[in-house]
Formats: structure tokens, sequence, C-alpha cells
């Protein structure tokens, strides 16, 4: 059986702003991502360089 | 046992959520889950969440009654599926009653309770800093229910209200200087996007957290609002919520961390008492001798709550947190309407990990009211303040030279608030102090003068010790409550 258990109103506008707010984040994550990657081929020093919270990500 | 067959009606203040309710037996605070909540109530329990979250001290924890205290169980959607008994707090406070670094830790706690959530499949279908409370020195999400399996294609349906509660009035006091609790007063369910961002500053325009989180919300609304809605899933006339994934969520939660984590109270508008002793006349000497004679006064004193009153940054409450009575340290409660204050004395029990002191912003001119549907959701707090100690320490001068409250209207108030015991001080009228509150004001209330003083708490309590602060005029009186206000 299926409830509807939104009890509160998201806000149609809220899901909206989360998917575009997500697109933003990514393409930033994306970026650094590739930039810790460039620098570490140059640095020779392979993952360990990454921060400890992009790693969780990777 | 007729009590087993009595229906309890639910809290003045839960009866938003279909899935359960808070109920009150026998002085006793119990959650009923209702068949609507039982399998997000029983995923939470089967898939080790509520064990994480309990063990960290992210949860408040519960046990699972037998009795059916509100009617037996039954399989229609609003009837009893089981009832709880959580671990019961001692003082209930409000997100408009908290410092900068209170709710600022209510929201990381919010987060770090979605995120761990995700990681067992569920979510956190609300966001209010109302489900939050400060038990043992450090916040706890209270409410059992506001967990509901994830459909990872969906975005997170409490944003909104997290943004609202928690991140605008952060935002503003980090940009504006002024206190997140008088935001909170005036829009206790959450400050509108388009509010926030008309009320923060220019400035704020070139942060990317500000832009996304309040600037790009508030043109999306109003666009999205004309549309149809989304949350009626399967509801003609409705769409299915835009595409969303786990990663994705991951990244918003680590954005709003990061944001919420830098956010810092501005104490730029400092109108009130911080440093209140450091900078006067009324320095470390000042405050040694004081120690001194509070320490004789109390000594002894048996208390199991105390309630210190313009508590500035808690010097004495302190003090009176490290009492024992019967081996258990009294439970304090510290206010003060000086929000930088309070939140020096929450840095403080946060640092030193102590569990007895509640430290609230509390103006007692203008203390928080009853507020919510019919009056009754969110108690005054004249309401919730009873303690066996009332300290009332450079307090009263205040109330009768700044306020002009007369002297007969305090004694009987400070009677109200204590169910035995008040310390209080007299300032008399030539210390510096009172004389900075009448420099530009002739009209107080006269006499205003020790008799007078007396006069006034004698109909009330009774004088058991009374010692002059050494090197000063002021005054400390310890006394015994002897009439009911």
């Amino acid at each position: 059986m299926k409830f509807l258990l939104l009890y509160i109103d998201p806000g149609s506008g809220s899901y909206l702003v989360q998917v575009i707010i997500a697109a933003i984040l990514g393409a930033l994550f994306y970026f650094k991502t590739l930039w810790w990657k460039i620098r570490s081929f140059f640095t020779k020093n392979k993952k360990d360089d990454l921060p400890e919270n992009d790693r969780k990500n990777d | 046992m007729t009590e087993k067959m009595t229906k309890h009606p639910h809290h003045p203040a839960s009866y938003r959520d279909p899935a359960g309710y808070v109920f009150q037996a026998g002085g006793v605070y119990y959650r009923q889950v209702s068949q609507r909540g039982a399998a997000d109530y029983d995923w939470l329990m089967s898939s080790g969440l509520y064990r994480v979250l309990t063990e960290k001290g992210l949860l408040l924890s519960h046990a699972e009654i037998q009795e059916g205290l509100n009617g037996s169980a039954g399989s229609g959607p609003e009837e009893g599926y089981k009832t709880l008994r959580p671990v019961q707090l001692n003082f209930i406070s409000y997100p408009y009653e908290w410092s900068f670094d209170q709710l600022r830790d209510a929201a990381l706690l919010t987060l770090k309770i979605l995120s761990l959530a995700i990681d067992h499949g569920m979510t956190l279908k609300d966001a209010t800093p109302f489900n939050i409370q400060f038990h043992e020195g450090r916040p706890v999400f209270i409410d059992t229910l506001s967990f509901e399996k994830h459909i990872v294609q969906e975005p997170w349906v409490a944003y909104r209200q997290f943004c609202e509660c928690c991140l605008y009035p952060l935002y503003l006091e980090h940009y504006t200087g002024i206190s997140s609790q008088k935001w909170l007063t005036a829009w206790p369910d959450g400050i509108p996007a388009a509010a926030t961002a008309s009320l923060l500053p220019w400035r704020s325009r070139l942060n990317m957290g500000v832009w996304m989180h309040v600037r790009l919300q508030n043109m999306v609304k109003p666009a999205a609002d004309k549309g149809k809605g989304y949350q009626a899933e399967g509801v003609e006339g409705t769409r299915k919520p835009p595409s969303f994934n786990l990663q994705k969520l991951r990244h918003l939660i680590q954005h709003l961390e990061q944001i919420v984590a830098g956010l810092r109270p501005r104490e730029t508008v400092k109108a009130g008492w911080s440093n209140y002793y450091g900078k006067t006349i009324l320095g470390q000497g000042y405050l040694d001798e004081k120690e001194k004679v509070f320490r004789e006064l109390i000594q002894g004193l048996s208390f199991n709550s105390a309630l210190d009153l313009g508590a500035n940054e808690g010097y004495f409450s302190l003090i009176a947190a490290e009492q024992n009575s019967r081996e258990k340290k009294a439970m304090v409660l510290s206010v003060d309407a000086d929000p930088y204050c309070i939140n020096a004395l929450y840095r403080v029990i946060r640092e030193k990990e102590l569990p007895n002191i509640q430290p609230l912003c509390i103006d007692l001119a203008q203390p928080s009211a009853a507020i919510g549907f019919r009056n009754a959701e969110r108690a005054a707090f004249n309401d919730r303040a009873r303690a066996d100690l009332v300290l009332a320490l450079a307090l009263i001068h205040h109330l009768a030279l700044g306020y002009n409250i007369p002297l007969n209207d305090i004694a009987p108030y400070l009677a109200e608030l204590t169910t035995g015991w008040l310390l209080a001080e007299f300032v008399p009228l030539k210390d510096e102090k009172a004389q900075e509150l009448v420099r530009n004001k002739r009209q107080y209330h006269r006499p205003y003068d020790q008799a007078a003083f007396e006069n006034a708490f004698l109909e009330y309590f009774s004088v058991e010790k009374k010692e002059r602060i050494p090197g000063t005029e002021r005054i400390l009186y310890l006394m015994k409550k002897i009439r009911p206000a």
C-alpha cells in the first residue's frame, strides 16, 4: 500500500532549485577532480592528494 | 487500570505529521506511531539507522512500551501501531531562544543525520529545528518519525524548510549582525526566500552560497509555482519530480555543511552585556569578592535546579552547576537578553562538555510568548521556567531602573519562578552601574533604596542570609520563599 507522506509542502520551486544547484555543484566537482588529477600527474603523487571529502565521492 | 482505556490527546504542537504524535500520560511524554508511519518506523529500527544515530548521541533514544496507552492497535491508517517512551527531557527550548552557535549546531546536526540516513536508505521528511532539543549540553534530534524511505530519484523534500528555518536566519545574522532569535521570532516557521533576499545586504550577492540557496530559489519559485505541483505523485494533473540521484544529494548536503560551518555571528552590533566585567571597574577584584560571598551563601543549600536570570556569560551559572545535591549535580538554566553572552556560555559548555547547563537568549522584559495554533504549540518562557534556586545577580536594578518595573512587581515575579530559594543582589542608586541607568532619565519609581527593596521582597520571602560584597555597596541576599506569588 502506498501512502502520501509529504506532509510538508516541499515547494514546487525547491525541487527545481535542487536540480540546478546539484548540476552546478556536479560541474564544479568534476573540474576540481580534473584539476587534482592534472596536478597529481605533474607532482607524481597520485590519489593521495585528493582532499578527504572528495575521495568519498570518487 | 482505567488509564489504559483513556485516549490521551496529542500534544498541542504535535498535529502535523500523519505518521504519529506525542502525548502525555501520567506526567510522562510518549510518542504514538500510527499505522501510517509503521513501515518507515520499522525501517528506521531494522536498517541499523536508529542504532547508529543513538550510539552517536544524535537521536533521542526510546523504548517501545507494551501497554496500549492510547487505545489498542488497529489496522486503519490513523490507528495506533506502537507506543514509544523516549528519554525524558529536562527542559524544552525553541530555536528563537537559541544563540547563533546553538542554531548552527542544530543545522549541522540535521545535515549529519540526513547524511547518515541516506546511507541507510532513508531521508528526513522535515528539517524544522523544533525537532531538535538541547539535552545534556548537546543538540539532539527528538522526532523519531521524521525518517522515511528514500526514493533516490527524488530531491530532498525538506530542503526548502531547512533553508527557511536554519540557513536563512544564520545567513541574516552573519551578514546583518541582527541576531537569529529576532528573525525567528518574526518568522517562527521559517523566513521566506523572498524576505531573506531583500533583507541581505548587497555584498552577499557576491557569495555563491547565497546566490544559489537564496536568490536562485527566490527566482525559480514564482515561475515554478505557476506550474503544476509535484507532490501528489500518481494524482492526475501533477508531474513526476525532476530526476535526482544519490551523488547529487550528497553534493548538496556537503555544500550546505560547508556553508553552515563557515558562518559566524557578526559581533559588531553589540548593544548588550558581553564582556560586562572586563571593561568596567567591576573587574576581576570585584568578581573574586562576589564569588566568595556567593559560594558562602549557597554552601550547604540543597537544590536540584537553578535558574540564573541575567546570567551574562554564565560565571555564576558555572559555579551553581558544580553544586551537588545528593550526589546529583543541579540542572542550571541560564538566561540573558544578550545573545553574544549566551553564545559565549554555550561555547564553554560545548568545549567542556558540561551536561547540566542550558543557556538561552531571553529578555526578561520581553520573555518568549506562547505562540502557534491556539497559542498552545510553544509555551511561554514563564510557564517553562521553574527552579529550586533562582539567581538574580546584578539584575533587579536593570528591571527597576532600566525598565521602570516597580520593585513590588519584581518580587512576586521571582517568587513565581522559584520553588524555594532566591539569591538576589541589591545594587544601590549610587553604584556606578545604577547611575548609568538613571543618568539621562528622571522618571523612575521612587523610593529605590535598600528599605524599599527589603519591603517588597519580605512580602514573599524571608531573609536567611545577607552580606555586603566587600569594596562595594552591593548586598547579596539569600531568601527563602514563604508565600506563593
